[in-house]
């Protein structure tokens, strides 16, 4: 499949994966068929435990599947070395944590250009383009600040700056909202649905906050290792357009 | 990647300045221990180097050092002088006996005998003039010396040191360098150094000579050995013979124990640390990880740590190591300690090497990390 044509971001095939051996043996995702498209932000909900993070690890290359079959933009990683895996996903992925996994030793702009400085590029041209990104995100005023006198919903914010800031392809995010108050959550989405989503890119969330499910373009349900049913919703008029 | 690399272990206060500190304790015992070693070492050739003018040695075939020398007749200088190729030869008069102050200090000393016409092997003077020396009861002292026998006082021509039933008088203090033995050093003519050495009032202890320029010195000091069955050597030879014969003695041993616990303390602290950083930075490590950050440049992320570990304890080591060894100079009998520059280099290089090897250790462990577990809260 062309990686260029293919409309779908994200693929995924009887997807099965399972975790230690014998009796303590677990089977965590059990054929798992899954599909994100570009332009759009999809979220994973379920309870806990239900596989979400499993799935979104192999999505993003960072696990490997047992059985199945999962292509990024026609791109089947299965098929590329180690190596090259890390290199696919530093050029076409972003991340948000739901720990936002700042360094602690950097400040705001220079978190957000690790990504760029991963991928060579002069640190001053990178930690300006970095400073333009948190500006885009309202932290302007804070491009030299550390991460310990930034508020939770400012350290998220530095995040995604740091997930958008090498324009990748596919955002994953996991639990971005759960160690905000309702208010940060709201912002930081608002946030990720203006700035991340995109005609060429997908947005994957990983959730089980049902305050933000209408922030989704579609929404896959999982229970016990598998999708028990996916719903496609029209964008929430709640939307906001500029950050707060 | 390199400054975040930085930014990341100087964040890390307490364990930057463990390693550092790691670094640096290993760097000054090691450097402090061999500098005193090879500064110990290097005097048991203080005496022969002292006789400037002489390139050649000869002494009876059961001598090892210079400070174990057994005499030879006086007739045996004539003999040297009979061989092909010497310029010159005069014997030198070593005699180790005790000598007591008037305020009753006792300790042994090393009488050295300088020919009276020839005066090979007159001191450098610090203090006073060595002709002072061929007076009948004249001597002058090294500083060391004078320090162990008139402790806490300062020289005064004229002060009296009595061997056997003669008293001394000591008119300067002399530039010779510190002996292995610690004894003093006191230079007298060589007829007070015979009538003082009442053992073997008619021997002398060593014959010293000078070899004709462009002579084959090999040739000549085989000759010597093979007609007389002495020992002829070098200066070098004698020197090198006078530190194997000390190195052989074990004393070297315990100086090698503390230089190999410097290497463990360093590679044991910097290795638990580096390995304690990576611990509690896992989760950065983990998202650098995901980022796209290759294991290369990890790789170079941690010896750019490293490196600058090794530049900074390097450093601190080694300013310390060379103001302790600086402060100890002023000390008579420890003034010709320094530190060899191949010391420093060797010692820097080893530690260098350890600091990276640790860091190579905490590498393995970042490479373990896997990616996923940075969805773990």
């Amino acid at each position: 499949m062309n990686a260029e044509t293919t409309t779908n971001a994200v693929h995924c095939s009887a997807i099965r994966k399972s975790f230690g051996s014998g009796e303590t043996r677990t089977e965590v995702l059990r054929g798992i068929d899954f599909t994100a498209s570009r332009g759009e932000m999809t979220f994973l909900v379920g309870p806990s435990g239900c596989g979400k993070t499993t799935l979104i690890s192999i999505i993003a290359g960072l696990l490997t599947a047992d059985e199945g079959h999962v292509s990024l933009f026609g791109e089947d990683l299965s098929a590329l070395s180690p190596r090259e895996q890390i290199l696919f996903r530093r050029r076409n992925l972003g991340f948000v944590f739901q720990q936002y996994n700042l360094l602690p030793s950097l400040t705001a702009a220079e978190n957000a250009a690790v990504p760029l400085l991963a991928a060579g590029m002069n640190r001053k041209t990178a930690v300006a383009r970095a400073s333009e990104m948190l500006d885009q995100l309202g932290l302007g005023h804070r491009v030299s600040a550390m991460p310990r006198v930034l508020s939770g919903g400012q350290q998220q914010r530095v995040a995604l700056a740091r997930a958008l800031v090498h324009e990748p392809r596919l955002i994953v995010c996991d639990e971005p909202t759960a160690a905000l108050d309702h208010k940060s959550g709201e912002s930081v989405m608002n946030l990720l649905a203006t700035s991340a989503v995109h005609p060429d890119r997908a947005v994957l969330v990983v959730t089980h906050d049902n305050r933000v499910f209408h922030f989704a373009h579609q929404i896959a349900h999982m229970d016990d290792g598998v999708i028990t049913h996916v719903e496609q919703q029209a964008l929430n008029s709640r939307l906001q357009s500029s950050p707060s | 990647m390199i400054p975040i690399a930085i930014s990341m272990l100087r964040h890390d206060g307490p364990k930057f300045m463990a390693l550092v500190l790691a670094v640096a304790l290993a760097a000054f015992l090691t450097q402090n221990q061999a500098s005193i070693l090879s500064a110990f070492l290097g005097m048991t050739g203080s005496q022969i180097r002292d006789v400037r003018e002489a390139n050649l040695w000869v002494m009876e075939p059961d001598t090892e050092c210079f400070d174990q020398a057994k005499p030879l007749k006086q007739t045996a200088v004539q003999t040297i002088r009979g061989f092909s190729g010497i310029e010159w030869a005069v014997p030198v008069v070593k005699v180790d006996t005790n000598a007591r102050t008037e305020a009753g200090k006792l300790s042994t000393v090393t009488l050295l005998g300088v020919p009276e016409d020839s005066r090979v092997g007159e001191p450098r003077m610090k203090l006073g003039d060595a002709s002072a020396i061929y007076r009948r009861d004249g001597a002058v002292i090294d500083p060391g010396g004078f320090s162990l026998l008139f402790p806490g006082q300062t020289f005064k021509s004229g002060m009296k040191v009595r061997i056997h039933d003669e008293w001394l008088t000591l008119h300067g203090i002399s530039d010779a360098a510190p002996p292995f033995t610690g004894f003093p050093v006191m230079h007298v003519s060589q007829t007070t150094a015979m009538r003082l050495n009442r053992a073997e009032a008619r021997a002398t202890t060593f014959v010293v000579g000078r070899m004709l320029p462009n002579a084959d010195q090999q040739a000549i000091t085989a000759a010597i050995r093979r007609e007389t069955g002495w020992k002829a050597m070098t200066r070098t030879e004698f020197e090198n013979a006078s530190y194997d014969y000390y190195a052989a003695q074990g004393v070297p041993n315990l100086f090698y124990i503390t230089i190999a616990i410097g290497f463990v303390v360093g590679i044991a602290f910097t290795g638990q640390t580096f390995l304690m950083f990576v611990k509690e930075n896992a989760r950065a490590f983990t998202t650098l990880k995901v980022l796209g950050v290759t294991h290369g440049q990890l790789g170079r992320m941690m010896a750019a740590q490293a490196g600058l570990v090794v530049f900074m304890g390097l450093g601190i080591g080694t300013a310390l190591a060379v103001g302790v060894t600086e402060a100890a100079k002023l000390m008579p009998f420890l003034r010709a300690l320094y530190i060899p520059w191949e010391v420093a280099l060797a010692c820097g290089g080893v530690i260098a090497a350890v600091t990276f090897l640790a860091a190579g250790f905490a590498f393995n462990k970042v490479l373990k990390l896997q990616p996923a577990d940075v969805f773990r809260s």
